[in-house]
């Protein structure tokens, strides 16, 4: 196995892989369709001690388990400016002239606008993933896309707003239960995206500005996304990854496909109030093909009896494997990718009875 | 003398308090964006700042507008870059075989680069970065050309982009979602790098360059909400209230390729206008890059060729005197 990619496979495997891929239409390792997904099972609101939870378990044993917690918090003084032109953070030290107190007044001015009342604070993503560390890059690169994306969204933070001086604090733990296997992103989101769909607050029964206070009764409870009696409602972002190996585009890539891509590409989508699919995140993904061992030309190949290796100058050498081009053997992509197969990417998965709404389409008739 | 360590001491001389300069009825005003659109900020790029390093460059985008006469604290703040490239350079002898070049990023904001002080632990933000860095410049290194090496890309930030205007309530927001100054300092992380990368003589398809646009709705005065939605490039975070999307690119113009695509926040229809965008920033970007490498290559090839001449004429003296010895 090639270390620092964990691929098994050959410059000869990897080579017949990227040829089936980039035929029209693609010949998956798998059988599958360019857009179809890995079947997979799923369940919602399974841990009892959390606001809401989900499990879903991939056919390859990847399985993800994600708990969502709610916690009261008191909401930290925002630092406003005063009229009088002294920042407020010299009027908290004593040291100007404006009284602590003052600048709490203004936090209510500040609290009485409508809307954008959140921040991107209450919301904390942790992921565990067996075998690394937590300030791994990968994990770190997963809870940051996964948390830009639910942050995008802007109708999360400000639900968990409770008043000026208090708010929900929402802690998503990801637990990855198995090796990861391929690249765990899309298991991860689509288990936090259930987990939210199932997430339930206790309903609130103090008014305005004082302590909160909540009804027991857990039936009495409101969802953190209300459900509509129309399948057309607000809910969390699902991130997809989509691959492309030429101009082929693939979605829901398998470890070995991702051997072989020229390019990854994470995208979220949400799902607005009208039932629109918007993109809210994008972000390229670093493939393993661009570690992967390129092939030697048979020319050079001096297991096949030829003499190029030893009678060539190592600029001849050079310029051959050049010019090969990845044509006749394999060789690790090179550069990035095209601005139109991006723009094809997201409005494949963004577009009206595209991949994402069937995705979303799918996740709602998980039952509980 | 043992130290008295039960209480604290006082200091040996007197203290007094600290008095703030700040004048009776200063209005804060948030700094304005003067310039046009289309229109990126003023770069300095150079190369070739750390000696000791194979290759290294240094990035600043100065100050823009003049500074409020009558306040200490600058209004929005500029960004400065270094980036130090240490290699090709063989793995450890305990290390896998490993057929390409092992290409490591590290980014690292100064303690004192931002507004609040920033720990020497790298952060999860930081890290992130550091990831998009890598995705960015792993496209355009050929790296199958240094089999059992690896390099580092070392980037310290001297002085990080702001996400929102100081004076604002809660400070590191700037429209929906926060992190707006991050994007801005990803596409200069991503220009600097390729300076130093081309300083270090490492093999590359093409010179990538980082460029940011944003899709910003301010309102009249001071509101919020309301106002027309426009795409700029090159963003300065604390000029707008509202940003509702983000995007940057690391592109390369001569393959009309993205490397790196890191997009946020809710555009809407005009995605692909967005990211159009960028790639302008980019393009423009570019420019400044390709200016500084020439400029660089022909301070080297200079100096390079002086040297040859000079040590020539120092090897025809030594020559003379083994002559005249004899």
């Amino acid at each position: 196995m090639a270390p620092y990619t964990n691929i098994p496979l050959s410059p000869a495997e990897l080579s017949y892989l990227h040829t089936s891929l980039s035929q029209q239409p693609p010949l998956r390792p798998d059988g599958r369709s360019p857009t179809q997904f890995r079947p997979l099972i799923a369940e919602t609101d399974i841990l009892p001690s959390a606001n809401g939870s989900a499990r879903i378990c991939f056919a390859d044993g990847t399985e993800a388990i994600v708990g969502v917690k709610a916690e009261v918090e008191k909401s930290r003084l925002a630092h406003t400016v005063p009229s009088n032109g002294e920042a407020a953070g010299q009027g908290v030290l004593g040291l100007g002239k404006g009284s602590a107190r003052d600048v709490g007044d203004e936090m209510d001015v500040e609290g009485d606008e409508s809307g954008g009342k959140g921040r991107d604070a209450w919301l904390e993503v942790a992921i565990e993933i067996p075998g690394m560390r937590d300030d791994d890059a990968l994990p770190v690169f997963l809870s940051a896309m996964l948390t830009e994306a639910l942050l995008a969204d802007g109708g999360l933070k400000d639900r968990l707003w409770i008043n000026s001086r208090f708010h929900w604090r929402l802690y998503i733990d990801i637990l990855l239960h198995s090796q990861a296997l391929s690249y765990p992103l899309p298991l991860l989101s689509l288990t936090t995206h259930l987990a939210l769909l199932s997430t339930r607050l206790p309903a609130l029964v103090s008014e305005k500005d004082e302590d909160p206070l909540f009804n027991d009764d857990w039936e009495a409870s409101t969802y953190l996304y209300p459900p509509t009696t129309t399948t057309q409602h607000q809910k969390p972002p699902v991130t997809l990854l989509v691959m492309s190996v030429g101009a082929t585009i693939l979605f829901d890539p398998s470890k070995q496909e991702l051997a072989v891509a020229d390019s990854v590409l994470a995208i979220s989508a949400a799902q607005s109030s009208t039932g629109e699919l918007r993109m809210v995140a994008l972000r390229t993904i670093d493939p393993p093909s661009r570690l992967t061992a390129a092939g030697v030309p048979n020319v050079l190949n001096t297991t096949t009896g030829a003499t190029g290796a030893q009678t060539l100058s190592a600029a001849d050498v050079l310029a051959m494997r050049e010019k090969d081009q990845g044509q006749s053997v394999w060789r690790p992509p090179r550069g990035g990718v095209p601005r139109a197969l991006v723009a094809k990417m997201i409005k494949m998965v963004v577009e009206r009875g595209g991949v994402g709404e069937e995705v979303m389409e799918g996740l709602a008739n998980v039952e509980t | 003398m043992q130290a008295d360590r039960r209480r604290i001491n006082a200091p040996s001389g007197g203290t007094a308090p600290p008095i703030f300069a700040t004048p009776k009825d200063t209005p804060l005003r948030r700094p304005t964006r003067t310039r046009k659109p289309d229109e990126h900020r003023k770069l300095f790029l150079r190369t070739g700042v750390v000696p000791s390093a194979s290759g290294s460059a240094y990035y600043e985008i100065p100050l823009q507008s003049p500074q409020q006469p009558e306040l200490l604290v600058p209004s929005s703040s500029s960004l400065k870059i270094t980036c130090s490239v240490h290699g090709p350079r063989p793995l450890p002898r305990n290390a896998a075989f490993s057929p390409n070049l092992l290409l490591t990023t590290h980014v690292k904001f100064a303690p004192f680069a931002t507004r609040n002080r920033r720990g020497y632990m790298r952060d999860a933000g930081e890290r992130d970065l550091g990831m998009h860095l890598e995705t960015a410049l792993r496209g355009v290194i050929i790296g199958e050309r240094w089999p059992k090496s690896g390099c580092e890309v070392v980037i310290t930030v001297l002085e990080g982009e702001e996400d929102g205007w100081w004076g604002d309530a809660g400070g590191q927001e700037g429209g929906r979602a926060g992190g707006w100054g991050m994007m801005g300092v990803l596409a200069g992380c991503i220009t600097v790098a390729s300076a130093a990368l081309v300083d270090a003589g490492i093999d590359c398809v093409d010179m990538v360059s980082g460029g940011v646009a944003a899709l910003v709705q301010d309102g009249q005065d001071g509101t919020k909400v309301g106002g027309e939605a426009k795409i700029i490039l090159d963003p300065s975070p604390s000029e707008h209230q509202n940003i509702r999307a983000g995007c940057v690119v690391g592109y390369l113009q001569s393959r009309d390729e993205v490397t790196e695509m890191w997009m946020k926040g809710d555009a809407g229809t005009q995605v692909e206008a967005l990211v159009d965008e960028a790639v302008k920033a980019a393009s423009l970007t570019r420019t400044v890059l390709a200016e500084a490498v020439r400029e660089a290559m022909g301070l080297k090839m200079g100096k390079a060729s002086e040297e040859a001449t000079g040590g020539l004429k120092e090897d025809k003296g030594k020559k003379k005197d083994v002559v005249m010895t004899g």
